[in-house]
């Protein structure tokens, strides 16, 4: 600490002291993020294992991962304590003092459209519409594929303008809720709108999403810390929690940049049109306009398309069986250097600029320091380390076993037999295939195949997929449903559970929900508690993963599900007092983090893929819409309790 | 113009403890008690609530419940002091128990502002109910959740609302280089009004039951408060008679116009002087200033001697424009020996006059009573 001078020399600690303070220092930690993690991994694997019945692929791998996310969370959240949040802050107290409110603005929308540029939320995006076409979804496919340039633009610019309104938000002292009653109904107005329109309605997932994705976890605690220093230093609210719902605006802004962009984009789209009529001919000029190149078209006809887009693009040919393979169900295993290696440099991104941006303000605009300059730096690296740590232990261990689960879902529901892969056996003796008799006297051909285990299993022979003439036997793997047909109903609530435990779980382990809980707690003295914010949080995210799986099982309409919850949260908000408006709303953009996303991104994708939806959108939507609704009933209730002392007095109060 | 950061003003500090729906009416009450400005801080009281009893359970069940306070001080002269508490008691209707407290206490005070001179319309009328011979303890913890513990001791003894804020430890901390980030400098403040002659004994059954008595168990200080109006609810919920035993004590209070009729503790051994020692003729002083300043005062303080302080980040709302539109400052607290007394000041005052801004002021008052554990 650069003050510690004078006579005040510093202690020297034995190195064996220093090392127990460091270990009692550490362990607390470690043990806090086994905790928050435990529930999300006891409950992955427990389904894995009790309910599909299989166990994880790589155990040495899932372990090097979960040992890695909890390293991980532990850093992350040390760096945004030591270094992050405090640098923001003292940035958010000094700026008033030197700059006006256009100032103020400006720098937010930098840091606005700098944090979208910094973390990208694109790549979850596109993972999400991995299976969207140019037939079905015109509009959405030019948005994800071909113009994710734009789409970020509008995302960033949507993110700036919102972290600009913030600041001047709290710069002038405005509450929450006038914005809450002005952007919530234009949205929905506008989400109406693209409902009515072909072409726009496809977008209209990807815009919510995108609103729910695009704030990162460096983002959120570092615009809200920044929020809290400017309405401390401003005063304008006689309220401690006046540096809330930012956020939220960042939340809500992108949605309209992308809904706007899709407006503009639609003018020039083609209409939605059937796969045969997309890749015919008469309308081949178009579609390569449309994708991009003809060896765009070909790929394409193959990775999306079905058989009947590829005759009409190769007319007269007769497509290879193997093109219609299933995915592979076990993801291969990842290598572990190339991953952190990507991982690290994603990390940089994510840190460094936002933080080298706030320096620079601090630095050589206010002139100022850092305040504990040596703890701001160990911050920036523990986060920086923790982000790295986070993200590979995500991709080596929660993302695989979460795929591994949520691909095979769909089995739970589905009353017939699943492929799941082929064995092609050239040359294959037909001398092996025997005959059975059934009891009313049917006759069934089978042989017996060798397992992995050795033990000779009797599988049925189709003669359909018996090539004579190159002696090759094409075998069907099939995985039985987990359910009779008749129990299809139950599997559909199985999966519905599972996608409310996901929620549930990952949400209680979400690092920017964790650091905006914690900062709920110290701003209210502990009167809102952060187990009773992250658990109302996480309640949310699970309700609204199920209404989001929901969607995808039954192809639900998007602007059905959005107008219920958001309908719900305007006489919600009305009802709150300012201080929960703001937590509760801020609460619905942090919920979709580094943890949740890959985990339902599985999710929805193996139940999506299943099902041959158009895109898995939609999901991260309700995901952030829930929790606001949970958090704000959460308030109301603690609201009640809280002025439980000032009844019988209560009518002195209700005139203020 | 005599240097007002070497000439202390005799004036006296108000602090009004509410429960946070009343922020705006306190707020405009202070406006009109006269007081330049006034700092705010976000607190939180505990009290018992009383639970019918339940089929699983005969008897009533107590827990505990939270409450979101503001705690707001600022300074009168000295001649307004009783005239400005009844003030704030009528507008805030404090008589009515679970509303909250006021309550003043006699300080030297080093600031550029003069005090504020309570107009004539706002004094209360003299009613001869405020209570005169109270003692504030403020109990500074360091684990998380210890407060919380006092508080509840605090509860069972009957001896007030506690209410709990938040402040960073400086001190023996920052004297660690980067290994202090092992220790959290999280403080937890507990602020408790009790009746003068039960001050002894409650601060021992604090002690004794809070475990203060062990290394880094935390800190406990008295100071006088010279009049007050304190909340009495200390328990809500379900009440089996027509009247609380708190409603009756604060009955007779009024009655006696007074706490002195109500002597518990009696006959019960001084505190045991283990490890931990109990030391009398101490200071309290306050540091108020510009956020981002606070380290500049510890370090000048510690440099002449003082053990450490508790900041805290208050916010200043300012009545006239004296003090520019910067609200965020900080409070620190520090509890000094006497005999240090002077050359603490010295050091401070330089260091306030280095600041020479409207924002800085120090306030000092006496801690009869102050208890740490202190290695033997």
């Amino acid at each position: 600490m650069g003050f510690m001078t004078d006579n005040v020399s510093r202690i020297h600690i034995p190195f064996h002291s220093a090392l127990r303070m460091l270990g009692g220092y550490f362990r607390v930690r470690v043990l806090e993020q086994i905790r928050s993690i435990s529930f999300i991994l006891v409950y992955l694997l427990g389904f894995q294992i009790l309910v599909l019945g299989t166990t994880p692929a790589n155990a040495l791998q899932l372990t090097l991962g979960i040992g890695m996310v909890v390293f991980g969370l532990m850093f992350f959240l040390e760096g945004l304590i030591l270094g992050l949040m405090p640098l923001g802050e003292q940035v958010g107290v000094q700026l008033p003092q030197k700059a006006g409110v256009v100032l103020i603005a400006l720098f937010g929308l930098l840091l606005g459209v700098g944090a979208t540029f910094a973390e990208p939320a694109i790549a979850s995006l596109r993972a999400a519409g991995l299976s969207v076409t140019p037939w079905d979804a015109p509009l959405l496919y030019w948005m994800l594929e071909r113009a994710p340039g734009q789409l970020v633009a509008a995302i960033g610019g949507g993110v700036g303008v919102a972290v600009a309104f913030g600041m001047l938000r709290f710069y002038l002292g405005l509450p929450i809720k006038p914005f809450v009653y002005v952007l919530i109904p234009l949205l929905l107005l506008v989400s109406v709108y693209c409902a009515l329109d072909e072409n726009l309605v496809s977008i209209l997932g990807l815009a919510w999403d995108a609103g729910a994705v695009t704030t990162g976890a460096v983002t959120v605690p570092l615009v809200l810390a920044l929020g809290i220093g400017i309405s401390r230093a401003t005063g304008k609210q006689d309220r401690a929690t006046a540096g809330f719902g930012v956020v939220m605006l960042a939340s809500a802004f992108p949605v309209l940049g992308v809904m706007l962009l899709g407006i503009h984009l639609n003018q020039q789209a083609p209409r939605p049109q059937s796969e045969a009529d997309f890749f015919s001919q008469e309308n081949r000029k178009s579609a390569i306009l449309w994708v991009g190149s003809e060896e765009g078209l070909t790929l394409l006809a193959f990775e999306r398309g079905t058989e009947t887009g590829r005759q009409a693009l190769f007319p007269g040919e007769v497509s290879e069986p193997h093109t219609e393979q299933a995915p592979p169900v076990i993801s291969p295993g990842l290598s572990l250097m190339p991953v952190i290696r990507t991982e690290s440099g994603h990390a940089v991104r994510s840190v460094l600029p936002l933080t080298f941006l706030l320096l620079v303000v601090l630095m050589l605009w206010l002139r100022s320091r850092p305040r504990h300059g040596d703890e701001v730096a160990l911050g920036v690296f523990f986060a920086w380390l923790g982000m790295s740590l986070l993200t590979s232990g995500i991709r080596l261990g929660l993302a695989p076993l979460g795929d591994e689960v949520g691909r095979p879902l769909p089995r739970l529901f589905r009353s017939v037999a699943r492929e799941e892969g082929r064995l092609i056996f050239e040359p294959f003796d037909p001398d092996l295939v025997f005959s059975a008799v059934a009891s009313d006297g049917r006759v069934d051909r089978f042989f017996y195949l060798q397992e992995s285990a050795g033990v000779p299993r009797a599988v049925p022979f189709d003669p359909e997929r018996f090539d004579p003439a190159r002696m090759r036997y094409e075998h069907i793997l099939k995985r039985p449903p987990l359910f009779g047909p008749e129990l299809t109903l139950a599997g559909i609530a199985l999966v519905l559970m599972f996608a409310f435990g996901l929620g549930y779980g990952s949400t209680l382990a979400e690092p920017a929900l964790r650091a905006l809980g914690r900062t709920v707690e110290e701003l209210t003295v502990g009167t809102i508690r952060r187990v009773g914010v992250v658990r109302a949080v996480s309640l949310g995210v699970g309700v609204g993963l199920v209404i989001g799986v929901s969607r995808i099982l039954y192809d639900l309409p998007m602007i059905w599900l959005l107008l219920p919850p958001y309908l719900c949260l305007l006489p919600l908000t009305f009802w709150s007092d300012e201080d929960f408006a703001a937590i509760a709303w801020d609460c619905g953009g942090v919920t979709t983090g580094s943890i949740t996303v890959p985990l339902v991104l599985a999710m929805g994708l193996g139940i999506g893929s299943e099902l041959k939806v158009i895109d898995g959108f939609g999901v991260l939507a309700m995901a952030s819409a829930y929790p606001i609704i949970s958090v704000l009933l959460y308030g109301l209730w603690m609201q009640r309790r809280q002025a439980r002392s000032l009844m019988g007095t209560e009518g002195d109060v209700d005139h203020e | 113009m005599n240097n007002p950061f070497t000439d202390p003003r005799e004036v006296v500090r108000i602090t009004c403890m509410v429960h946070q729906r009343l922020n705006p009416v306190t707020i405009e009450a202070l406006r009109d008690v006269g007081a330049h400005t006034v700092l705010s801080e976000s607190a939180r009281c505990v009290r018992q609530e009383s639970l019918p009893p339940s089929v699983l359970k005969f008897g009533s069940r107590l827990r505990h419940q939270d409450a979101p306070m503001d705690i707001f001080r600022t300074t009168v002269a000295r001649d307004y002091a009783l005239g400005a508490v009844r003030g704030l008691r009528d507008a805030l209707e404090l008589d009515k128990p679970g509303r909250g407290s006021v309550f003043v206490q006699d300080i030297q005070e080093y600031s550029i502002l003069s005090p504020a001179e309570v107009p004539e319309s706002t004094l209360g009328l003299d009613d001869g109910t405020l209570l005169n011979d109270l003692t504030l303890m403020t109990g500074i913890v360091s684990t998380v959740g210890s407060a919380e513990a006092l508080a509840r001791i605090a509860l069972r003894l009957g001896a007030g609302v506690p209410v709990l804020t938040l402040g960073q430890g400086t001190g023996i901390r920052d004297r660690l280089g980067l290994l202090r980030i092992a220790i959290p400098p999280e403080k937890e403040l507990l602020h408790l009004i009790v009746p003068s002659q039960d001050a002894p004994g409650l601060t021992r059954l604090l002690i004794d039951d809070g475990r203060l008595d062990r290394p880094g168990g935390g800190f406990l200080y008295q100071t006088r408060v010279r009049a007050a109006v304190v909340d009495s609810l200390v328990r809500i919920g379900h009440q089996e008679h027509a009247a609380s035993m708190e409603q009756l004590i604060a009955a007779v209070d009024d009655l006696k116009r007074g706490t002195g009729w109500r002597r518990r503790f009696a006959g019960m051994d001084p505190l045991q002087e283990g490890g931990s020692k109990t030391r009398r003729n101490h200071r309290e002083i306050t540091f108020i200033c510009p956020e981002g300043r606070a380290d500049a005062f510890v370090h000048a303080a510690l440099n002449t001697g003082a053990a450490g302080a508790t900041v805290t980040k208050v916010r200043c709302l300012s009545f006239s424009d004296v003090e520019g539109g910067i609200a965020a400052r900080e409070r620190g607290v520090l509890c000094i020996p006497a005999a240090l007394e002077e050359r603490v000041m010295e050091a401070l005052l330089v260091e306030a006059g280095r600041d020479g801004e409207y924002a800085t002021r120090l306030q000092v008052l006496d801690a009869p009573s102050v208890f740490s554990h202190q290695r033997t």
